[in-house]
């Protein structure tokens, strides 16, 4: 079923961006919407019907290990029903959001289209190879979708921070998935043993560091709220529900090989505790509603790394739990800002409020979600933040105080930045008590009041937040949907599940007082909204990724112009001596013993022409003469294929050159008749190198026929051929059917080839012209 | 360009054309029994379209289109298999009697040759369509990093 629902949204692709050329944007985000739904639908049909965890496999290179594979299962289901559903529903918001002669109408939808794939195949993805690939396809379409305001500066810059920090993450990610494999780890994620030693080490912080990236933890965190330049769909589905989840994802499957490892609790509870706090200090900090989010968003997921690393049980139930009402909750919110934006023109609850009684079906959705996000009942985010606190309190000694205590007061700050975002955008300030300026205190004018609603938009942000409530009252099903990816992840996760009323636990007690001193909080500084500094603090640590970002870019221009110098001479040189490089290799493989002069003897004459004509095309000065040298060469290999009995080389080279022929006839009419003079240094390096090149052509395949290893399997082939491939045409029958996957990508090659020379061709064309 | 104000030249080409296309379909379809094939078919079309358009008998032929084309078709016939569970490339042959010609055999190889051969064709287009604008346009002026 995974590689219908896989072509589906490869289709999709082609089909949303014939859609978006055609009738714009709209029409192609409702194209690539399809395919999303679809497989939503199917993920959360199989969830309510059962599991049945099914692994398929496509095999590329077998003696490499190198495959395809994918598996359903409780956690990718999961994991599929959020991102192909809330995609599928953040699609439908993204019509409603973009007016419908926005610009990117092909670019668009495509990237969304192929980020939400990208994601699909990495929640599925069994192999860590599958992982690894289709996580660097989430960071690349990112950066696209990041990026979509390609004319503002700033938008591009956090498109680049964000493309260097993630793939950053990724070399991490593969060289930790090579070093775990190395350890003894097998290359199935569902699989991993324990392992132990420097290597688990090594491989634990590589994997971290890969996650953190991705999961935007401290200190990599500061791609997160610059990517708020993308536009909101964009926020809503990569940096809540979905791609900043992949950092998460990645911890909880690897989590079992690292049980023994100290190194991977340490500083994984490092990453995520800085997180946590950190970040919920910088939603406190700011007045732009993204930013909020984006800032609760490093939060949360520092609760959620912070649990993972813990790896109790428990821990790893609630993260599980924390992991699906997050997902609802944040888009959701994330929805309802980008509401507000489109609607009043701006999303700052310095220069919005009172839009409670403006905007009542918004504002309830955004206290729906709001009040999940704050973990009050009844709805998911609650028993989620419950399980999350239970866990924590079940540990002792300095575990207990440091991670228990960093968990209670994030969890406080998590209620204040929401009381404050939501005050800040629905209060009224002439309200009793409010203490907010009656005017827009920076820019000196009244509050905004919103344009005609958009239906659209605040469906879709109340299906998300309501299925926070929805999920509350059906927390059984919840619990029947949690459990089993829990147990996936941490066999001892089976002991546990989600209470709708816990009754007077501690934790609640606990949970209480984080409620009510969070909420006061938020609205003390829900009243000073406005009055604060207006400067928009940057993310620590944004500069020096700055920096980075600028260092890498000169130093690569720098390469590229030493490298690229543009002179076809020199190019040719350097091809030719790292072939001749290659080549050092066979001179330890040399012998004689198997050197015979010739089977027949017209081989000897045919390589006697050919040995004169090189010799002659050495020499010759005009270029007519040269070419025909080439020519006659080339007649005389294919005389030799003849006389070896392979007619398809002897058709083929004979076309080739015919071709060729072609081409000296278009081009030595533009030409001089004579070769141009050549000073004699350059003159000797080009002898040089010429003898060098064919001095390893002739060692090469003396050391090839020196030491045959086993016989042609020509039987085999030919059965194969008659038999399966149904052709008496053995080479052809390899090439389009035994071997067309090798055909594929040569063909590949040649399309990529013609390409390179369709764009040198035109940017000759546009320089002479200009 | 010579070619175009030949008459030998253009006679030449204009009487060979069917010939040679007839090669090239015969190579195409051949391939599976007897040498031939989609990479040699695309050669010779190749060669066929370019000599008419050196010779002004045609307007050139879109390489990128046949690039595409063929890329699409071959995806389609590498990917066509998975939908009905059998594996990626999987050959599909079907064998029918038909009057006159006899017992006719073919398979999915058929259309894989003829993504091949459309983007041989397309190469072999867009090179010698990019030699004859550099050539073109190195007549306007010395180029840069070439010797002159």
């Amino acid at each position: 079923m995974i590689w219908v629902f896989l072509l589906l949204h490869l289709v999709g692709l082609a089909a949303s961006a014939a859609a978006g050329w055609r009738w714009g944007i709209r029409a192609g985000l409702a194209v690539a919407s399809f395919a999303p739904a679809v497989t939503g639908v199917w993920a959360i049909e199989e969830l309510i019907l059962g599991v049945e965890p099914v692994v398929t496999e496509l095999v590329w290179v077998e003696r490499l290990g190198l495959s395809l594979r994918f598996r359903v299962d409780a956690v990718s289901l999961l994991m599929t029903a959020l991102v192909s559903g809330i995609g599928a529903l953040l699609f439908l918001y993204a019509i409603s959001y973009f007016d419908a002669a926005s610009a990117g109408a092909i670019r668009f939808p495509v990237a969304l289209l192929g980020f939400s794939a990208s994601m699909l195949g990495l929640v599925l993805a069994e192999s860590a190879w599958t992982l690894f690939i289709f996580w660097e396809l989430t960071s690349i379409t990112s950066f696209v979708l990041v990026a979509h305001k390609n004319t503002d500066a700033a938008a591009l810059q956090a498109a680049r921070r964000a493309l260097m920090i993630t793939a950053g993450g990724g070399l991490a990610l593969l060289v930790g998935l090579l070093v775990l494999e190395r350890a003894g780890g097998v290359a199935n994620l569902t699989d991993l043993a324990p392992v132990d030693g420097t290597s688990a080490t090594l491989a634990a912080v590589l994997l971290l560091v890969a996650a953190a990236t991705k999961s935007a933890q401290v200190p990599f965190h500061v791609w997160l709220p610059g990517a708020m330049a993308a536009p909101t769909p964009v926020s809503a589905y990569l940096h809540s529900a979905t791609m900043v989840k992949a950092g998460v994802l990645l911890m909880a499957l690897a989590g079992p090989a690292f049980v023994q490892s100290a190194t991977w609790e340490i500083l994984g509870l490092a990453f995520g505790i800085t997180s946590m706090v950190w970040g919920a200090i910088g939603a406190l900090r700011h007045t732009d509603a993204k930013l909020i989010l984006a800032w609760g968003t490093v939060s949360q997921l520092g609760l959620l790394v912070t649990l993972l690393a813990l790896g109790t049980g428990k821990a790893v139930f609630a993260a599980t739990s924390l992991f699906l009402a997050h997902a609802l909750f944040k888009a959701a919110l994330f929805a309802v800002v980008g509401e507000i934006d489109v609607r009043t023109g701006s999303r700052d609850i310095a220069h919005v409020a009172g839009l409670g009684r403006a905007m009542p079906a918004t504002a309830a959705v955004a206290a729906l979600a709001g009040l999940s996000m704050a973990g009050v009942p009844p709805l998911l985010g609650f028993p989620a933040k419950e399980a999350a606190i239970e866990a924590v309190l079940a540990l002792d000694g300095v575990r207990l105080v440091v991670v228990g205590g960093a968990v209670i007061g994030s969890a406080m700050l998590t209620v204040a930045y929401t009381v404050r975002l939501l005050v800040g955008l629905f209060g009224s300030a002439t309200g009793p008590g409010s203490g907010r300026s009656t005017v827009d205190l920076v820019a000196g004018r009244p509050y905004p009041l919103p344009s005609a609603p958009r239906p659209v938009m605040t469906i879709v942000a109340a299906i998300l937040a309501g299925l926070g409530l929805v999920g509350y009252i059906v927390l059984q099903a919840v619990n029947a949907v949690v459990g089993p990816a829990a147990v996936a992840f941490n066999d001892s996760a089976d002991a546990y599940e989600l209470l709708r009323w816990p009754g007077f636990t501690f934790a609640l007690t606990v949970s209480s007082i984080v409620i009510v001193a969070g909420g006061a909080l938020g609205s003390v500084l829900a009243a000073r909204i406005g009055r604060e500094s207006a400067a928009v603090p940057r993310p620590l640590g944004a500069e020096a990724a700055d920096r980075l970002l600028d260092g890498i870019l000169v130093a690569s221009r720098r390469v590229i112009g030493k490298v690229q110098h543009g002179s076809l001479p020199l190019y040719l040189t350097a091809m030719v001596a790292t072939v001749v490089l290659a080549g050092i290799p066979f001179v330890s493989a040399l012998s004689g013993t198997r050197l015979v002069a010739w089977d027949r003897p017209l081989q000897m004459a045919l390589a006697v022409v050919i040995v004169a004509s090189a010799v002659t095309g050495t020499t010759v000065q005009s270029r007519l003469g040269a070419a025909l040298t080439l020519g006659s060469i080339g007649i005389c290999v294919s005389g030799l294929f003849v006389l070896h009995g392979a007619p398809d080389l002897v058709l083929t080279q004979l076309l080739v050159e015919t071709v060729v022929v072609v081409g000296f006839v278009i081009g030595l009419g533009h030409l001089a008749r004579r070769f141009p003079d050549a000073p004699d240094a350059w003159q000797a390096v080009r002898i040089v190198v010429s003898l060098l090149i064919g001095g390893v052509v002739v060692v090469g395949l003396v050391a090839a026929g020196a030491d045959p290893t086993g016989i042609a399997p020509v039987a085999e082939l030919t059965r194969q051929a008659i038999d399966e491939g149904g052709g008496n045409n053995i080479v052809n029958v390899i090439l389009t059917d035994i071997r067309a996957l090798d055909t594929l990508g040569e063909i590949v090659v040649l399309a990529v080839v013609a390409v390179g020379i369709l764009a040198l061709a035109n940017v000759r064309r546009m320089e002479v012209t200009s | 360009m010579i070619a175009s104000r030949s008459p030998v030249v253009r006679l030449g080409i204009r009487s060979a054309t069917p010939l040679a296309l007839m090669l090239g379909v015969y190579l195409l379809f051949a391939g599976h029994n007897n040498p031939g094939g989609g990479f040699s078919a695309g050669l010779v079309f190749g060669a066929v379209v370019t000599l008419r358009t050196v010779a002004g008998l045609q307007r050139p032929l879109h390489a990128r289109q046949l690039v595409a084309g063929g890329m699409l078709l071959a995806a389609l016939v590498a990917l066509a298999p998975i939908m009905w569970g059998a594996e990626l490339l999987d050959q599909i042959v079907v064998a029918g009697e038909l009057p006159v010609l006899g017992t006719i055999k073919s398979g999915s190889a058929l259309p894989f040759d003829i993504a091949v051969t459309a983007i041989v064709v397309g190469l072999v287009v867009a090179l010698l369509d990019g030699l004859a604008t550099v050539a073109a346009t190195r007549a306007a002026g010395p180029v840069e990093g070439e010797p002159s």
